[in-house]
């Protein structure tokens, strides 16, 4: 490892410094680390190097060296290198670096690596009785930050089908992570783990987020709430036993005492009867009628499948 | 998972090099915490950055890393003057852990200007791309993390998640975590004697009581997932392909997968919970197996044909 470290070091610095593409053979032969390998055992030194490379967030590029495009060198700009620096106080990295043992990602503490490169922070905070798991397999939600970040379409199967879409944002809603993006047939919501072969495009800022684009709006707060069914308003009945239980989900003020009755805007009917039904026989459906026949007709479907 | 040690070690030292540079010295001490270090470990790194600089590799070529007295010192390695940028993850967790904790209404001043200079520097186009929203009731939340925190005896009013009904208990909260899209607070539970874990959602009411706990030297990781007990009421269901989502958000087991469907095991200390499920799928679901299920439908369905073919009570 005491090799491995100081031959990427010597690697990087050599990139950042050549003014022009470093061929690999140029790397073999000038930095050290390389020199003495035979031509097999080089080749695979310097995959696995480069790879280190990337992991550290180094943006290596390949250029051509010639016209005809023959043979390619490696080069790091440093512009692209070095971390633009957000200008954090040191209460502010303190209060990140809190948050980052707080919270996990991908089964990690989220971002705690990071925070080094943002200057570290002093020791000392205790233990917080608090914390966050916000799940997601980490490769695929750093690949689609990363096109997220850099304007780069992806390719991907969703559902069975492929898509290519126009990455917009980002959001963690009820323990998963979807994607906003849009598609030929305009703005979609994805969700991240059941996005399946990714590919993330080569060239970055291949399109525009709209102006004043907010991924909260294209989220909608309820899952009846987004769909294209007719919008109705339902009119809804809690019983006195669960009416607190469904003002804190519908984030309202729950009654004193007694049932609560309230007005929702529906656009996806099968998400609202699946969520009614949820309370059992302590919800009903007042109005529209329409709506009160379709809650009866799932419920003798349930009813059915009992056989 | 020597290559993630060797990738750990190269990030701490292109962190550290541009830190030490900048304040042209820098304490040994403040590295070691700042970077957490051990002076081993520091020294092994700086020796490693001692060898390291431009082809040729003579002395004029190489960087310069040494503790000196107190002091550490690096020296003729302007290439390393700006940290690398973060990665992906890097970038994207502290954004998101940050967003998370204010989300829940944890945050302090200092954390929301935090994440909004990230964001500015990270997403200079769109100030609003990402997006974490793990919002519970905050001012529940803060009661539980404090009486957590200074270990103060709370009692609570619980609706369980599989029995429909309420109880009162005294709880000692050791801690208080968010996972799957739910806030829980895990504690030792009075009335049961032993550890339990709480969904926050489902207090009703919560009263802090005027006596401290003393909390285990190490708690153990909270066991969210649902531990199926003997007395569980056990149902054998066959969900379509449409119906599949219900894997990801109840504690099932597959029992066998087919083209058309999934069979699964649902237990459950209470039928009314697999039979609300059935309730929500409608013609999604078969029920196979599970006479008590079977028969909580077939009353709730009563009741509500009931509620609905007579039309409102006033």
């Amino acid at each position: 490892m005491q090799n491995v470290v100081e031959r990427v070091i010597n690697l990087l610095i050599y990139l950042l410094e050549s003014p022009e593409p470093a061929s690999a053979a140029d790397i073999r032969h000038t930095v050290a680390g390389y020199g003495q390998e035979s031509d097999e055992a080089f080749h695979r030194m310097f995959e696995r190097d480069k790879d280190l490379l990337k992991r550290l967030g180094v943006p290596l590029e390949m250029k051509a060296l010639d016209t005809w495009e023959i043979d390619f060198g490696y080069t790091v700009d440093p512009t692209k290198y070095a971390l633009p620096d957000p200008g954090l106080t040191e209460p502010e990295r303190v209060a990140l670096s809190v948050a980052a043992r707080m919270v996990r990602l991908g089964g990690a503490n989220a971002g705690l690596g990071g925070l080094l490169k943002l200057g570290g922070v002093e020791r000392g905070t205790g233990i917080e009785p608090l914390g966050a798991d916000l799940g997601a397999e980490a490769s695929v939600l750093g690949d689609l930050f990363l096109a997220v970040t850099e304007r780069r379409k992806v390719d991907f199967t969703y559902a069975g089908v492929s898509r290519t879409v126009e990455p917009y944002g980002m959001a963690h809603r009820r323990g998963h992570w979807y994607l906003v993006g849009r598609t030929g047939a305009g703005e979609r919501v994805f969700r991240v783990d059941r996005i399946t072969d990714l590919e993330v495009g080569r060239d970055a800022d291949v399109f525009q987020r709209p102006k004043r684009f907010q991924v909260k709006k294209a989220m909608s707060t309820n899952p009846w709430e987004a769909g294209s069914d007719e919008v109705v308003t339902a009119s809804v009945r809690f019983d006195e036993g669960l009416a607190w239980w469904a003002a804190r989900t519908l984030d309202v003020e729950p009654p004193r005492t007694g049932p609560m009755e309230v007005e929702l805007t529906v656009a996806n009917w099968d998400a609202f009867i699946g969520w009614i039904l949820g309370f059992g026989s302590d919800a009903e459906v007042l109005a529209p009628p329409e709506l009160r026949d379709a809650v009866l007709d799932r419920v003798e479907a349930a009813v059915s499948g009992l056989s | 998972m020597s290559s993630d040690r060797t990738a750990g070690r190269l990030s701490r030292i292109l962190a550290l090099i541009p830190y030490v540079l900048a304040k042209d010295g820098a304490k040994v001490s403040e590295i070691i915490e700042r970077f957490d270090y051990t002076e081993e470990d520091l020294t092994r790194d700086l020796n490693t950055v001692f060898f390291c600089g431009l082809p040729g590799y003579t002395p004029g070529d190489l960087m310069e890393a040494y503790i000196d007295g107190d002091e550490v010192i690096i020296d003729a390695a302007d290439y390393f003057a700006k940290a690398p940028r973060l990665t992906p993850m890097e970038a994207l967790g502290l954004m998101a852990a940050g967003m998370a904790i204010i989300g829940s209404g944890q945050g302090s001043p200092d954390l929301k200007t935090a994440v909004d200079k990230l964001t500015k520097a990270l997403l200079p186009d769109a100030g609003s791309a990402i997006d974490v929203d793990v919002s519970g009731d905050s001012e529940n939340l803060s009661i539980l993390k404090s009486a957590a925190a200074d270990q103060q005896v709370i009692r609570i009013r619980y609706r369980s998640m599989g029995r429909e009904t309420e109880t009162v208990r005294e709880i000692e909260p050791w801690a208080v975590v968010s996972t799957l899209g739910n806030w829980y607070v895990q504690a030792f539970c009075r009335l049961v004697g032993g550890e339990r874990v709480f969904r926050v959602d489902r207090i009703r009411d919560l009263e802090v009581l005027d006596e401290r706990f003393q909390r285990p030297e190490a708690p153990t990781e909270p066991e969210i997932a649902y531990t199926p007990s003997e007395e569980d009421v056990v149902a054998r269901i066959r969900l379509e392909t449409s119906a599949r989502w219900v894997l990801d958000y109840y504690p099932v087991d597959v029992v066998k997968e087919t083209k058309t469907g999934t069979e699964i095991r649902f237990s459950s200390p209470d039928a009314e919970i697999p039979a609300r499920l059935l309730l929500r799928l409608g013609g999604q679901a078969r029920l196979l197996d599970g006479e008590e299920v079977r028969a909580r439908v077939t009353a709730i369905a009563g009741a509500l044909r009931e509620r609905y073919t007579t039309g409102r009570e006033t």
